[in-house]
């Protein structure tokens, strides 16, 4: 019914969920991001199941992957690239199976989740970014790689409600080949970049945060940056109206990068006392945050760390990854996935399923955590849906129970 | 199917029953007539005189939505004495923490094995309202409903800032309602999460916003004034600014007058009653409160008594929030700004009755209960989990039941505390009767719920049956059986079988041509589409196990 109502998609390619995806765009493949356009362009490979790399039917892979699972004596539910209704049918699998749980991105997840337990934080959403902030500070990321249309839909703006939106300052700390051009406001003004490799981003950040709370600071120099600067960036962030400092816990992939995170976001909490400034942590796909909020709402816990050597089956889900596999002689492996998987070895199990916002509706938290959007089908198939296949596997698991 | 409860003590406040011995009848999960003699009775419970009432409802308590969820993720502390514990093997009392933020099965569990049969989330955040939705789907037994938050949204605040004419609100309001899929309008903090944004630190009632050039009074008068034109039942439910502030008492009882004498409720006062006096500078306002209440007809208000123990605040009062993070405990806390929209701040706290402060709050909020004379104008809440977790409502109800169990609590105060309260003057016990009107009639008429919170004719069949004892923490913690829509769910305060519950909304009429309006400034400020902030009732339902009950109102 959605569909008929309006022609726009939500596109989960990444987890800025743009939701200005026109039928027509996709059918032209004219869209305006990498992502989206790989996203769109995939097409069914596997229309069938498979046992072992044969084809077989649904029914025959759902017995099979039962069966796997009441052999297991510790199954492991990974991957989990879906959406909420996905990571309510794989919770449901999991406490059948008494399996752990965890998800692509858990690392990156993780590390963002250690510091808002440890701490908590301060943060901010794309609205209120876009129409507030007058200084955006990206640290250790250029964003863009990860939300390709970041600057387009959120900083670039035609209008703001409370800030000339052409005459924010753009700057970014740190971070390794980073991609500073959509920095560039539509007049011309470049961005300041204050270079320094990703992995000295910690004393720089920890320096940044000193500055910021008046303490002394002695020394000229942090890993190569001048702390005049830090000082100047410090004083900027103090002046500003609404500042936004971004990371991108994916880009903070060194031991302990959840202390430069909590230096960024203590950073924040110290600007609060006395101006406004808030954190906003971008990146996210694969439905890292939908899957992490519906198992803390099932659960009452978040996700896990995967720990694969301690489980003796794997359920792989990777509808927004299809190249994703789990790691070499994790065994046997159950994909529940995209249609256009790509298998170096067969799996035990396969059962392709739709992806949501492709093949069937769904619904997605968008990266800031605030904001959910529904997902429509832009290729609708005849594909089951994750619940669809999970259901089966359950009443089959329930019947060998009973037997 | 016919269903018969022989011999059931009636407490019925709708009703006016008061311990009538009388027969029930269940068809089709509604209460019917005594059916005629040649109809079958399928099933019988001879309840022998125990008593029996209509299914309690939850009229304030956070079950869903971002900043549940966020208290859910912030204290991991939880999760270690969830390993120790047997969660669904006992009702929690006020201490036992892990229950604060419990995950939405929990949350139905719990609140049915005490005869709890509906809660009603009073914080939706309008764009986080799906996401409110999708929690409150997933939890079991009980039926819900929520409140959407407007009032710091930019969008009515730039309305307001325009003169826009009251049709126009009330459109909006009207609008709100449909799209969030609500049965009500909250204020928190008027216009106080927005000035946050512009580094504003506090916002009185009127005092103007320092980019709008409106006061919080007129916020208050637009929304009320809606709220009644549109005609809804439940009027504005409204979190006073200056939450939790020494001397904040005289904002409430001005609060009262801001909608000049259109209903409006007052939610958690017990957090909105503090005077100035003492070498401390923190005392109970609770008397004056009280007199205002029981003066000023057009106000209820619910009391968001604090216990003991650990738990975790949840509030969409960021700028207060921010500033009680300073005493969060475990030192930890979440702030947020939320899309032009609102707000929200979870911060840990640990209510302490050797605290000076925490023990004043906590003889506040029973001296509040003790003195409004009406129990169909204030109920029974904690504010869940932000005074305590709703597992303590058991607890609750005997300190309001039993005045030497009260008495003997307060004797372990804070004696500083002590010094400063009344409580132990107050001689009043709640009866069975009040609590009943509190926690059933009440608030079902202060929803719009007609089918519910009564055992008439053709209400629902949500039932809850007790033996009636003489500790009432004991007999609200366990009933004997709980009906949910006919169908017996609850055995000897254990689940027996589990049943998903609908979402209660109600959906007035208005002039749709504020949405072009509302369309125009989507597009131009917002980072997503309108219609996608719109929920449908078939996305409410969509994993199939929740409905939509629509009720017509006014």
């Amino acid at each position: 019914m959605t569909q008929l109502l309006n022609a726009m998609h939500t596109c989960p390619a990444c987890g800025l969920l743009c939701d200005d995806i026109s039928s027509d765009a996709i059918a032209r493949q004219q869209l305006g991001c990498g992502k989206a356009a790989k996203f769109y362009a995939r097409s069914a490979k596997h229309p069938s199941a498979q046992i072992n790399g044969r084809a077989v039917t649904l029914s025959e892979a759902v017995k099979a992957a039962a069966s796997i699972l009441t052999q297991s004596k510790s199954p492991l539910v990974a991957g989990s690239s879906t959406d909420v209704h996905g990571a309510r049918a794989l919770v449901d699998l999991s406490h059948a199976t008494h399996a752990s749980m965890t998800h692509l991105n858990a690392s990156s997840t993780l590390r963002n989740m250690q510091v808002l337990q440890h701490r908590g934080w301060q943060t901010t959403t794309l609205t209120e970014v876009r129409n507030r902030a007058d200084v955006i500070l990206m640290i250790g990321t250029d964003v863009v790689s990860h939300n390709a249309r970041f600057f387009e839909r959120v900083v670039w703006v035609d209008e703001a409600m409370f800030t000339h939106a052409s005459q924010r300052k753009i700057i970014y700390l740190g971070g390794d080949d980073l991609n500073t051009q959509p920095g560039v406001s539509p007049d011309g003004h470049a961005p300041e970049v204050i270079a320094c490799a990703a992995a000295h981003l910690p004393e720089v950040v920890a320096v940044l945060r000193a500055l910021v709370l008046d303490k002394p600071v002695t020394g000229t120099q942090v890993a190569g940056v001048a702390v005049s600067t830090l000082k100047a960036l410090a004083d900027t962030l103090k002046a500003a109206k609404y500042a936004t400092l971004v990371w991108v816990s994916k880009d903070l992939h060194y031991a302990h990068a959840e202390l430069t995170i909590e230096h960024i976001t203590e950073t924040v909490v110290a600007l609060n006392q006395k101006s406004r400034a808030m954190g906003l942590s971008m990146g996210g796909s694969d439905g890292d945050t939908s899957v992490n909020y519906a198992h803390t709402w099932l659960n009452g816990v978040i996700i896990d760390q995967p720990d694969w050597e301690s489980h003796d089956a794997v359920v792989w889900v990777n509808s927004y990854s299809p190249d994703a596999m789990p790691p070499a002689g994790a065994a046997p492996v159950i994909v529940l996935g995209a249609s256009d998987s790509e298998f170096t070895t067969p799996p035990a199990v396969f059962i392709p399923v739709a992806t949501p916002g492709l093949e069937c509706d769904g619904q997605m938290f968008r990266v800031d955590g605030s904001v959910t959007l529904p997902l429509t089908a832009a290729k609708p198939g005849d594909l089951p849906s994750l619940r669809d296949v999970v259901n089966q596997i359950l009443t089959t698991l329930e019947q060998g129970a009973l037997a | 199917m016919i269903t018969v409860l022989k011999n059931a003590k009636v407490v019925d406040p709708a009703h006016g029953k008061d311990g009538v011995v009388q027969d029930i009848y269940i068809r089709d999960g509604r209460i019917v007539a005594r059916p005629s003699a040649n109809e079958k009775i399928d099933e019988v419970f001879d309840l022998n005189g125990k008593i029996v009432m209509a299914g309690a409802i939850d009229m304030h308590s956070h079950i869903g939505g971002g900043k549940v969820n966020i208290a859910r993720m912030l204290l991991p502390e939880y999760q270690e004495m969830r390993r120790m514990q047997e969660p669904e093997a006992h009702i929690c009392g006020p201490n036992c923490s892990h229950h604060a933020t419990p995950n939405t099965t929990d949350t139905g569990m719990r609140y049915i094995e005490m005869g709890y049969t509906a809660a009603f989330e009073p914080a939706i955040l309008a764009v986080n309202a799906r996401q409110a939705h999708m929690e409150m789907g997933d939890t079991p037994m009980i039926d819900k409903g929520g409140y959407a938050m407007l009032g710091n949204d930019d969008y009515l605040l730039r309305l307001l800032s325009q003169n826009a004419d009251q049709k126009t609100i009330n459109d909006y309001v009207a609008w709100t309602l449909h799209a969030t899929q609500t049965i009500g309008i909250k204020v928190v903090n008027p216009g106080g999460i927005s000035a946050f944004k512009f580094n504003e630190r506090r916002q009185d009632l009127d005092q103007l916003h320092s980019y709008y050039n409106i006061t919080p009074r007129r916020i208050l008068q637009a929304l009320s004034r809606a709220v009644n034109e549109v005609g809804i039942a439940k009027p504005l439910h409204v979190h006073c600014n200056n939450l939790g502030v020494a001397g904040n008492f005289q904002t409430t009882l001005d609060t009262m007058g801001a909608s000049d004498g259109i209903p409006m409720h007052l939610t958690h006062i017990q957090f909105h009653s503090y005077g100035l006096e003492g070498d401390k500078k923190f005392s109970s306002a609770a008397a004056n409160i009280a007199e205002a209440v029981n003066k000023n007809k057009h106000i209820t208000v619910d009391v968001g008594q604090i216990l003991f123990g650990q738990t975790v605040t949840a509030s969409g009062d960021n700028m207060m929030q921010h500033l009680n993070a300073k005493v969060a405990n475990p030192k930890k806390s979440v702030i947020m700004d939320i899309e032009c929209d609102a707000g929200c701040g979870v911060v840990p706290f640990k209510y302490r009755d050797q605290n000076y402060v925490n023990a004043l709050q906590w003889a506040i909020g029973l001296e509040i209960f003790l003195s409004v004379d009406d129990p169909w104008r204030i109920f029974l809440t904690t504010d869940h989990p932000n005074g305590a977790p709703f597992t303590s409502y058991p607890h609750l109800i005997r300190l309001l039941m039993d005045k030497t169990f009260r008495n003997e609590a307060f004797d372990k105060l804070n004696l500083d505390a002590q010094a400063m309260s009344n409580l132990k003057t107050l001689e009043r016990e709640y009866s069975l009767y009040e609590i009943a009107i509190m926690t059933r009639a009440a608030p079902a008429k202060l929803i719009g719920l007609r089918d519910r919170g009564h055992l008439g004719e053709g209400a629902a069949a949500d039932i809850t049956v007790y033996t009636e004892q003489p500790d009432k923490e004991a007999m609200f913690a366990t009933p004997d059986l709980v009906f949910k829509d006919g169908q017996l769910v609850v055995k000897e305060g254990k689940v027996v079988k589990v049943v998903w519950g609908a979402t209660h909304t109600v959906k007035p009429a208005f002039d749709l041509a504020i949405e072009r309006d509302i369309k125009q400034y989507f597009d131009r400020y917002h980072t997503m589409q309108m219609h996608n902030f719109k929920i449908s009732n078939d996305q409410i339902a969509e994993d199939g196990r929740n409905h939509v009950i629509n009720h017509t109102q006014g």
